[in-house]
């Protein structure tokens, strides 16, 4: 008994939970809340998947990995929802010459150009928005993102029925108020955290005018007073 | 002076055997001159079926119905030479193509280079031989007697003059490239072998032959050296290969364009060159050739890196009609620069974006793969560009969406403006006048939307904030 125990004792890949997580290299996304729960950040090789509708701010999430991280390799797109917008990659401090947009015809293109990406050793990181992923393919990208120190940002659309692809983190994230609540739904050498609620904002809004509404009341100077 | 003479007896069928596939190398084949209506090349397979040089048509196919016939052709053999004389270029520096199969090679002013006879001849003839060409050679003080000399077969690497002298002298007249009036006058006054004729005094000859014939005579003596054109390689690159079966499947046109890659690479990497675009020209069987260019984003000498390419824009391509033949071009060179090499990483980086960004192309199509650039605009639609324009101003914009659609889509969830508005009125001095007032709107699933009002007051989604 004690014997065929040691065999997984002993394996490298096998973390135990009363363990410390292990020193992997981590790319940290600048919110000082999810950073600690996943242990100081993203892993800065593998694949990331991330369920979410689109439109809650779920690449800018990312906005401190993508933009400050390996500046001087690629950002590639693939299969974004609708066009990628040039101001918006400046606003969010990429630099617009490293970024590649691919609009491939069906999702098995995707796939292909997302690995060739990941293999090149050109990326820093591929952001795969794929409505299908296979536990196998799911696979063949964290091996090629591993492999080749890339990271892939997967997105797909929430789904009910909990998923297991063999990746590195596995995100799930909702809109909440002006909070984004994150379920961290697997992380590698950790345990899931369920229902952080971080305050997030991604776009301009009007708190400024509002403040100023409110704080620069105008004040009625009359002339002659009269005390 | 020494030269080396090599007579490519099978041309047509040393460029052929290599295209063949696998299993049917074995096949018997021969290489059929029309005019003469007679085999003037064959392989083994064929001479078991006792097929011998100088059959008919007739003859061959009672013998060996399954035969393969390529027909001859001079053109396919000159070029079948000159890319030889291409690789051999950089080996050997005097090289004279002689006739449409044969070359010479001067050796005695290499050998400082090579250090003995042996090793140039072996790096030469390793050459050869990896081109799976076969030849006949010789050597001698000049390349009319080492063509006499190769024409007979004697197939090897004579140095001294007494030998030369002793073999040149068993060589049959007919063998020379005098023409049968002189062979005939020769015959008339008594010389029937070489050896006579190298022990003669010129002025003996004088008297009786043409000058030409003296000129030539001489030069077998190894008395005077007429002068030749020496071979130049040509400044651009252009290969044709003949394919062995018309090809209808694009797939299979690969292996021959490899080969021509493996060509061009050898020609680039002799020169210092690099090349971003090539050409190939698909000559069909009844119809206009076809042409598929190939660029890269950035210039490569490797084969490999180019079969690459190439074979994902093979992917794409649909024959019109059955290929016959495939041509190489490749017209402009580029310099390796110096940094090419450079062990910088971003250096790699940036090589191996560019191969990315080449592959990406040739499999997904140009459209497919695309660089963002800042437009010169203020409209949501026209601030993405995928051309970098010249010196064009292009702006940023804070309020940008990260997706914008294609086309506006009307609002239809209930939603709660938090940003806005902001008033777009641009183009007024052209004709198309917009004005719109954009806001950020947020749904209750919390997803925010870029929405405008027209003109007439209707809601509009145009773009999605992720």
């Amino acid at each position: 008994m004690k014997d065929s125990l040691s065999l997984f004792n002993n394996h490298p890949n096998i973390w135990r939970a009363r363990e410390q997580p292990a020193n992997t290299s981590r790319f940290a996304l600048g919110i000082h809340t999810l950073d600690e729960a996943l242990h100081g950040g993203i892993p800065s090789a593998g694949v990331v998947s991330i369920a979410c509708t689109t439109g809650i701010g779920e690449v800018s999430l990312f906005q401190q990995v993508i933009s400050q991280q390996r500046k001087h390799k690629l950002r590639v797109f693939i299969n974004p929802p609708a066009h990628v917008c040039a101001p918006w990659l400046t606003t969010q401090g990429i630099d617009i010459s490293q970024v590649l947009i691919i609009t491939p015809d069906n999702d098995a293109d995707a796939l292909w150009a997302a690995e060739q990406c990941l293999k090149s050793a050109a990326c820093h990181c591929v952001l795969l928005w794929s409505k299908t992923m296979a536990a196998k393919t799911a696979r063949r990208l964290q091996v090629a993102a591993t492999h080749n120190d890339a990271l892939c940002l997967l997105f797909s659309l929430a789904s009910k029925k909990p998923s297991s692809l063999p990746v590195s983190l596995e995100l799930s994230l909702k809109a909440h108020e002006a909070n984004l609540t994150v379920d961290i739904l697997k992380q590698r050498q950790g345990w899931p955290v369920h229902n952080l609620s971080v305050p997030f904002s991604w776009t301009p809004d009007n708190h400024a005018i509002q403040w100023a509404i409110k704080n620069n009341k105008r004040k009625v100077h009359s002339l002659h007073s009269v005390s | 002076m020494l030269w080396a003479y090599l007579h490519c007896y099978q041309l047509t069928l040393d460029t052929y055997t290599p295209l063949q596939q696998g299993g049917s190398a074995d096949e018997p084949t021969v290489v059929y001159h029309e005019n003469s209506n007679s085999v003037v090349q064959m392989n083994a397979a064929a001479k078991q079926h006792g097929i011998e040089l100088g059959f008919g048509l007739a003859q061959t196919a009672a013998l060996c119905p399954q035969a393969h016939i390529i027909k001859y052709d001079k053109d396919v053999e000159k070029q079948a030479l000159l890319s030889l004389a291409h690789q051999l270029y950089p080996l050997a520096s005097d090289i004279v193509i002689n006739t449409e199969h044969s070359l010479a090679i001067r050796l005695d002013n290499l050998l400082q280079y090579y250090g003995g006879y042996d090793v140039l001849w072996n790096t030469l003839t390793h050459e050869i031989n990896q081109q799976g060409i076969h030849y006949h050679y010789a050597t001698a003080w000049g390349i009319e007697a080492a063509r006499v000399l190769a024409k007979s077969q004697i197939n090897q690497m004579l140095r001294e003059r007494t030998a030369i002298t002793k073999c040149l002298a068993h060589c049959k007249l007919s063998y020379t490239d005098l023409d049968s009036k002189a062979l005939n006058a020769l015959e008339k006054v008594g010389i029937t072998s070489i050896g006579q004729l190298l022990t003669m005094p010129v002025h003996e000859l004088g008297r009786r032959f043409t000058n030409d014939t003296i000129r030539y005579l001489t030069a077998l003596r190894g008395e005077t050296f007429p002068t030749r054109t020496l071979f130049r390689p040509s400044s651009t690159f252009k290969q044709h290969t003949v394919l062995p079966f018309e090809v209808e499947n694009s797939q299979h046109l690969l292996p021959y364009m490899g080969k021509l890659l493996d060509t061009l690479s050898h020609y680039l990497r002799a020169r210092n060159l690099t090349t971003s675009s090539l050409c190939f020209e698909i000559q069909l069987r009844e119809a206009e050739q076809q042409v598929m260019p190939v660029s890269a984003a950035t210039p490569f000498t490797c084969a490999t890196a180019w079969l690459d390419l190439v074979s994902l824009k093979v992917e794409r391509l649909v024959l019109q009609q059955p290929a016959i033949a495939l041509t190489l071009l490749c017209e402009d060179f580029e310099p390796i620069e110096k940094d090419t090499n450079d062990l910088f990483s971003d250096r790699f980086t940036h090589l191996a974006q560019k191969q990315l960004i080449g592959r990406l192309k040739a499999k997904l199509g140009e459209q497919s793969t695309q660089l963002p650039a800042l437009g010169n605009s203020h409209i949501f639609e026209k601030m993405t560009v995928y051309q970098a324009q010249g010196n064009g101003q292009s702006y940023g914009f804070d309020a940008a969406p990260t997706f914008l659609l294609d086309h506006p889509k009307p609002l239809s969830v209930a939603s709660r403006v938090c940003f806005g508005p902001l008033r777009l009125q641009t183009g007024w001095w052209e004709e198309n006048t917009q004005k719109q007032d954009y806001f950020i709107a947020q749904t209750p699933q919390g997803v925010r939307l870029l929405v405008f009002k027209d003109t007439e007051s209707k809601w509009w989604v145009q773009g999605v904030y992720s």
